[in-house]
């Protein structure tokens, strides 16, 4: 190795070579320090990549996942086919589209208000009480959800419609509420989750840029606008790019569980994973349910490069790469 | 100092010891073929090493083989049944619940067809042309129980409430759905916290799972009448089916059933542990009474809607992995398993004195203050066949009275016929999508056939409904050597 730095005829690549063998030498220790991490990547997130090609196969057991018949496109054939395609496209693409925007609304909204309470056991209670729904699992949501909705013993029905003077709703047979009543369970869940972000990054603004605005006559609106928010910008642009990315997938739980699996709502409760579960369960085929998976990661690549590529146009400095 | 160097290099040279030990007895075993098994079950199986201790001499001495039984809880059963198909795991013989077709599909299933008539002579014995509900195209995949062949859909109610209410006489002559309807409504009135009707499965299956046609694997094509004659029809489009449809729904509309039937998810015997049930329908046959007695814990009774037909679905079935190193000596324990009345009581209710005992006449029963929660082994006859003793709350003729009545039973005409899907998943894959909008919502009466029965053919055409039930016809006719 030595030889090499010292004569100068080294080519393009090998210089390449020696200098990351270079920039090993000299950091080491951070090599090592990253050697866990990315160890950990390549086995649990790169290795298992070769099942990719379960997509395009019939899986059997004695072919093993490399030796089976291979099949072409045909395990995608199942996801386009159905009358359901653009319903459960349609849907999952929408309500990720509705739980971004809104979510981060939320998020910043409740991450503001929580910023603001000044007695700290106060803001403490207050964000555990909002953080709390996240921790629940969506089958206990769905329980929660089924005793307000019910349509004999529910919540709802019983004790506000009844009284009233209304008719019962019958939820879990008619389509128009569910919107409404699957971003609302979600934002209930997700948004402690999310606001911890921006709550931490609020706490990092300097508070002299707050006091020089109050000094300058700013009322609470406009510090706001004029420092919280283009503080919390970049933040708020990685999330949604990441979220992006995940547009054609969805919480399973949320669209099946929490619906009760009800027949009568699939057309506003299907999405991409619904369908797969419902079509695969019975006849657990390997390869379709590769396909539907690699479709969707496919998808979530293309969005998340585009969107990266808008933002570094516009604001190159936020774009994530 | 020194000591401690002493007492490690000892520690050091007993571990060495062991391991040289371990190897040795391996060796010496090495004749011994060890097979694994994995079951679901609802029981105890704390104690399953004892058992299983006293499994494997009977079974060494006898066929030369040592097995392990996985027990699984039913739910965590049905999660990972799959994953077992997969074949990650290291398993021999595999459970099937509610067919083996997947099993087959995916070609986790090994050809028995050999094995069996070279080792299975008990098998073959006890289940005659039965053992047919185990093979496709000729090949035996599976080995299925002996269990009850012939059945047919009925209602299930308690007996205990009927007899309350004094509907005793009525009940005996109801004959068909219709008359069912008028002892719901007595019930409704009388009984106001408990549902008049409820779906046998909740909402994880149809309510017509059980019907009165042979559905030939799955609900797309069937033999209508218990399979009277080899055509196979689309039965969403039949009369029949139209007619349960209406009656489900005017049960529904009545309040006979409750408003959320559809999202129900309780089955039918947790609902009536409860007493928050009275009748479901589902499947009945000569022993149903007796059996939902002792599931769902009160007197229940029975109503048979036609003649028990034998026919092709069978609930538990074995398959022998395909990627097996063992499979001789998985066969070979099968047909013991199933024949050595020892072994089968060893297997479903543990030892005899420590895990349960016998009354005067015969019959297992939990030891003194110990019950099903609190005994240290019970996997339960339903993973096993019936040469076994009979637990208290069987019927103590059971084994006699299966016997006779699939011997003697109507059998439908594509008994023994398996479906093999793999020429047609892309479609039943969208029709079971198709299903899961529309058919637990007719056959539970939530919707109004009137209206979404039509949809419902309509959409299940489109999903290719025609092209699987031509499938279908193909294989049976070559079935049946058309």
């Amino acid at each position: 190795m030595a030889p090499l730095f010292r004569n100068g005829e080294v080519t393009g690549s090998m210089n390449k070579k020696t200098s990351f063998v270079k920039k090993v030498r000299k950091y080491w220790p951070f090599y090592v320090m990253a050697m866990p991490a990315c160890i950990y990547f390549i086995i649990n997130n790169y290795i298992p990549m070769g099942g990719l090609i379960l997509a395009f196969e019939k899986y059997t057991i004695k072919g093993g996942i490399f030796g089976s018949e291979k099949v072409g496109l045909d395990n995608f054939k199942f996801l386009f086919k159905s009358a359901d395609a653009w319903i459960m496209t349609r849907n999952t693409l929408l309500y990720n589209l509705a739980f971004i925007i809104l979510g981060t609304f939320m998020a910043v909204f409740v991450a503001y208000i929580l910023h603001e309470i000044r007695s700290s056991l106060s803001r403490k209670v207050y964000q555990t009480l909002i953080l709390f729904p996240g921790l629940l699992s969506i089958i206990i949501v769905s329980y929660l959800a089924n005793a307000l909705l019910a349509g004999d013993t529910g919540f709802i029905n019983m004790h506000i419609l009844q009284p009233l003077g209304f008719e019962p709703i019958s939820f879990y047979s008619e389509q128009k509420w569910w919107p409404f009543i699957i971003i609302f369970v979600r934002l209930w869940q997700m948004t402690g989750t999310n606001c911890i972000l921006y709550l931490a990054n609020m706490s990092a603004i300097d508070p002299g840029l707050y006091e020089a605005a109050s000094l300058d006559g700013a009322n609470r609106r406009k510090s706001f606008m004029n420092i919280t928010l283009p503080c919390l910008v970049p933040t708020i642009i990685t999330l949604t790019i990441l979220s992006v990315g995940k547009i054609f997938n969805s919480d399973f739980g949320l669209f099946y569980q929490v619906p009760m699996n009800s027949g009568a709502l699939i057309d506003v409760t299907q999405t991409i994973d619904t369908y797969v579960y419902r079509g695969l369960l019975n006849t657990a085929n390997m390869g379709m349910s590769a396909a539907a998976c690699f479709y969707q990661s496919v998808v979530g690549f293309v969005l998340v490069m585009i969107t990266n590529a808008i933002v570094r146009k516009t604001s190159s400095e936020n774009a994530m790469f | 100092m020194k000591r401690k160097v002493t007492s490690a290099v000892l520690a050091a040279a007993m571990a060495v010891s062991m391991l040289a030990g371990g190897s040795v007895a391996k060796a010496e075993a090495s004749e011994v073929e060890k097979i694994k098994i994995y079951v679901p079950t609802s029981g105890a199986s704390e104690d399953i090493d004892n058992v299983m201790a006293a499994v494997n001499e009977i079974t060494r001495e006898k066929i030369g083989v040592e097995v392990e039984f996985k027990p699984f809880e039913f739910g965590q059963w049905f999660q990972q049944y799959s994953l077992f198909l997969s074949g990650t795991e290291d398993v021999d013989i595999i459970a099937n619940y509610g067919g083996y077709l997947n099993a087959v599909s995916q070609g986790a299933a090994y050809d028995l067809t050999d094995l069996v008539q070279e080792y299975g002579q008990d098998i073959i014995e006890m289940e005659g042309d039965f053992l047919k509900s185990g093979q496709i195209d000729g090949v035996q995949y599976a080995i299925p129980i002996y269990a009850s062949y012939a059945w047919t859909m009925g209602i299930i109610y308690r007996q205990d409430v009927v007899d309350e209410l004094g509907l005793t006489e009525q009940v005996a002559e109801v004959k068909n759905l219709e008359d069912w309807g008028d002892i719901l409504a007595v019930v409704k009135e009388k009984k106001p916290d408990m549902t008049p009707f409820v779906t046998n499965n909740g909402n994880t299956a149809p309510n017509f799972t059980y019907g009165l046609w042979d559905d030939l694997g799955n609900y797309y094509g069937v033999l209508m009448n218990g399979g009277e004659t080899t055509d196979v029809v689309n039965l969403f489009e039949t009369e029949e089916y139209a007619e349960l449809c209406k009656v489900m729904h005017d049960w529904y509309e009545k309040g006979y059933s409750n408003k959320d039937i559809q999202t129900q998810t309780d089955a039918f015997p947790v609902l009536t542990k409860n007493d928050a049930a009275f009748s479901t329908i589902g499947q009945t046959d000569f022993n149903t009474a007796y059996y939902q007695t002792t599931t769902c814990q009160k007197e229940m009774g029975a109503i048979l809607l036609d003649v028990p037909v034998a026919r092709t679905y069978n609930n538990v079935t074995y398959t022998v992995m395909s990627n097996t190193e063992h499979a001789e000596a998985c066969m070979k324990f099968l047909n013991l398993w199933f024949s050595d009345e020892e072994l089968g009581n060893l297997i479903s209710y543990g030892i005899e004195g420590e895990h349960y005992v016998l009354d005067e006449n015969g019959m297992g029963k939990y030891l003194e203050g110990k019950d099903a929660t609190t005994c240290a082994y019970h996997l339960g006859a339903s993973i096993s066949n019936i040469n076994r003793i009979r637990w208290e709350s069987e019927n103590p003729e059971y084994a006699e009275l299966l016997v006779e009545s699939n011997t003697n039973a109507k059998k439908s005409a594509g008994l023994g016929f398996g479906f093999d899907t793999a020429n047609v998943t892309n479609e039943i894959t969208q029709l079971d999508n198709v299903c899961s909008k529309y058919q637990i919502g007719l056959e539970s009466g939530a919707l109004d056939p009137e209206k979404y029965l039509p949809e419902f053919n309509a959409a299940l055409k489109d999903a290719g409904i025609e092209t699987v039930i031509a499938e279908k016809q193909k294989q049976l006719d070559a079935f049946l050597g058309k």
